[in-house]
């Protein structure tokens, strides 16, 4: 017996058992089936496999209804989308951006001012080395590199940290304006020289 | 719409659907009624051996479970066979699991299908049991929702989460292979 080569007919053959074609459809079908005897093979071979599929055990309809949970409706959680989050973000992180370059223009402004207005001299002078903090004699001599203004501690810088606490309102601000002009980084990287503080170890 | 045996048109899934989210439990009823045996088929042809009637019950207590999430774009039956499969997949997976550390005895084995025998009245069916062990687990799964549930290419790929080519590829390679087994017998 040739094999029949007409697929669309062979896929056609379950819908035709299980009554799911068109009339045209299933007049096709059966007028090929006439001719074909590898298809009409197909078909009985189908419909022995249909009908063989009784054997599963009946089941008790009241039964598996019993077991299903009463009807809840699922309330889908009010969780904003990503975009209403992303943009969230972005407006809290623009915020934070103008509050803070916003302040510390302000207070750059205002520590200039002040300074200015008190005719005092602008933030490198601070940097000096007051006399106080000079070594003794009896220590050894730096070179005069050390001393330079970039690392020499400021006067009030040391004690900033223990004189904050006590201070009120009116006493912080002149430390404050004081503060802005500290330049607390170094104008360019300093020199190697700082090795001389080994002076410790002698 | 066909009519019920009552004479009325018969309601579609979808409108027992809606009744039973409104609160009529004889919405649950027919819908279990209606499709219960197609998943008891669909599981028993697919190799099941014990425990279909479980299966089913689990299959309808999900489903009922998830409805919220069906939205008709298959229809139910598809649906609920795509939830039996999931099923009986994880079933599978127990059992191997469950057999690594406790191996079968083969005298548990040849009673089960002893079992089975006595379902199994005609001879015809016999075969055809012996025919579809033939096959791999997804041709088996393709052709008898194919032939035994009358299902699309599209709703079969649905179910089996593949496409309709290999579907018509599984159901080409399963009918030769049934009807070879058959003329042999």
């Amino acid at each position: 017996m040739n094999k029949c080569i007409d697929s669309d007919i062979q896929e056609m053959l379950p819908d035709l058992l299980h009554r799911a074609l068109s009339d045209g459809e299933r007049q096709r079908v059966e007028a090929h089936l006439a001719t074909c005897e590898s298809c009409k093979e197909d078909l009985e071979v189908l419909r022995t496999v249909k009908s063989a599929a009784v054997f599963a055990p009946a089941i008790d309809v009241n039964s598996v209804v019993r077991q299903i949970p009463p009807y809840r409706k699922i309330v889908p959680a009010t969780e904003r989308p990503a975009r209403t989050r992303v943009a969230s973000w972005l407006v809290a992180a623009s915020l934070a951006v103008v509050v803070l370059g916003g302040g510390s223009i302000l207070l750059q402004s205002n520590g200039s001012l002040v300074s200015r207005s008190r005719g005092q001299q602008p933030a490198l002078t601070i940097a000096k080395v007051p006399e106080a903090t000079k070594p003794s004699p009896l220590e050894p001599v730096p070179s005069p590199r050390i001393v330079q203004p970039t690392i020499a501690p400021h006067p009030h810088a040391l004690a900033l940290a223990a004189e904050a606490d006590g201070l009120s309102d009116g006493g912080l601000v002149p430390l404050m304006n004081d503060m802005d002009g500290f330049d607390a980084l170094p104008a360019s990287e300093p020199d190697p020289v700082i090795s001389v503080d080994s002076g410790d170890s002698l | 719409m066909n009519p019920s045996p009552e004479g009325r048109p018969e309601e579609t899934d979808m409108e027992l659907i809606n009744r039973w989210r409104a609160g009529d439990g004889r919405a649950a009823t027919r819908l279990v009624g209606r499709h219960s045996q197609a998943l008891a088929r669909f599981a028993a042809s697919a190799g099941e051996r014990d425990g279909i009637e479980e299966l089913v019950q689990d299959t309808f207590v999900r489903a009922f479970a998830s409805l919220d999430s069906f939205r008709g774009a298959s229809t139910l039956r598809t649906w609920l066979f795509t939830i039996e499969r999931r099923l009986m997949l994880d079933r599978r997976r127990a059992e191997r699991r469950s057999r690594e550390t406790v191996p079968v005895e083969e005298s548990d084995h040849v009673s089960e299908y002893g079992a089975l025998d006595g379902l199994i009245a005609e001879e015809a069916q016999e075969r055809v049991r012996k025919s579809l062990d033939a096959l791999s687990p997804t041709q088996r799964e393709v052709f008898t929702l194919r032939v035994q549930q009358g299902l699309s290419y599209k709703e079969i790929a649905e179910v089996v989460g593949s496409t309709e080519g290999a579907a018509r590829v599984h159901y080409h390679n399963a009918i030769k292979t049934v009807k070879e087994f058959l003329k042999d017998e």
